[in-house]
């Protein structure tokens, strides 16, 4: 199935932003699975790789399959010690976060500037894009 | 006893769509256009839209198998304050979405405990102000009722 989402993944000291864009449904997997192994192997160290932050200011739309794909991201940046945060939702998808409770588990930013700000870092790369 | 006269449903809408994956967004697209303006704050539409999504995500998925000529059917109706869209498919009594599924628990899927998936009928019943399930034969049909005034929920988004 042909994608509609794009990430672009950007490394930051002891960090990595996942700009999404498009739809974040079930042809989303790959997509976000690749999305995420990029910022580990271009963090420098990637056990230094302590926050990951999804960036949904481009996504227009999410389903039930989408957030089953979040949930796998979190599942699996928590067992390698490693916290998430989001920037960029929409009222609607802030809400959805809220009701599957996933923002007890993520923290959430009004967009990825003051997502990026709390981290005290600057950008140091650019990676590339995935569709 | 009083009699309350309830108002008949007028119909807004309805349409059919090929059980294709991603037909649920043109469901969406549709229904929105048909509501809006009818009453609905841009929040409620919004989850109407993420409750049709779902629904007729889970008709071509689980209803039909996927299976591009038997069609989702879709209407679309106001009746007083409430409007009613009805998503039918012919997943019949043993639909799959009907199930006794356990409620999704986040904690649990974040342990490996419950699949990560399964949140598509909390979330269609928690982004309505009301929803009901028919079967008549193969046939099955989800209902989605939105109030268009004194809703139960919200407006808190």
């Amino acid at each position: 199935m042909t994608s509609m989402c794009e990430a672009t993944t950007r490394v930051l000291p002891g960090a990595a932003v996942i700009e999404l864009a498009g739809e974040v449904d079930g042809s989303a997997a790959a997509v976000l699975t690749d999305a995420y192994e990029r910022a580990v192997t271009a963090s420098a160290d990637s056990a230094d790789l302590g926050t990951i932050v999804l960036d949904f200011a481009a996504v227009d739309y999410i389903n039930s399959t989408g957030i089953a794909l979040i949930v796998s991201v979190l599942a699996r940046a928590r067992a390698e010690r490693r916290k998430v945060v989001a920037s960029g939702l929409s009222a609607h998808y802030r809400e959805i976060f809220d009701i599957t409770r996933l923002s007890d588990f993520i923290e959430l930013f009004p967009d990825l500037d003051r997502a990026v700000s709390q981290l005290g870092t600057a950008s140091q790369s650019v990676e590339g894009g995935t569709r | 006893m009083t009699q309350v006269a309830r108002p008949t449903p007028e119909r807004l809408d309805a349409f059919t769509l090929p059980s294709q994956p991603g037909n649920e967004r043109l469901a969406l697209a549709r229904v929105a256009g048909t509501v809006q303006g009818r009453g609905l704050s841009d929040a409620r539409l919004e989850r109407l839209k993420t409750a049709v999504a779902e629904a007729t995500m889970n008709a071509i998925e689980h209803g039909n198998g996927n299976r591009v000529e038997i069609p989702v059917e879709v209407e679309v109706t106001r009746s007083g304050n409430d409007i009613t869209v009805s998503i039918s498919d012919q997943g019949g009594e043993a639909h799959p979405v009907d199930g006794d599924h356990e409620e999704p628990d986040l904690v649990k899927k974040l342990d490996g405990d419950q699949s990560p998936r399964g949140w598509g009928l909390f979330l269609i019943r928690n982004m309505v102000d009301a929803m009901d399930i028919t079967t008549d034969g193969q046939r099955h049909t989800i209902w989605l009722t939105m109030r268009t005034t004194g809703a139960a929920h919200d407006e808190h988004v």
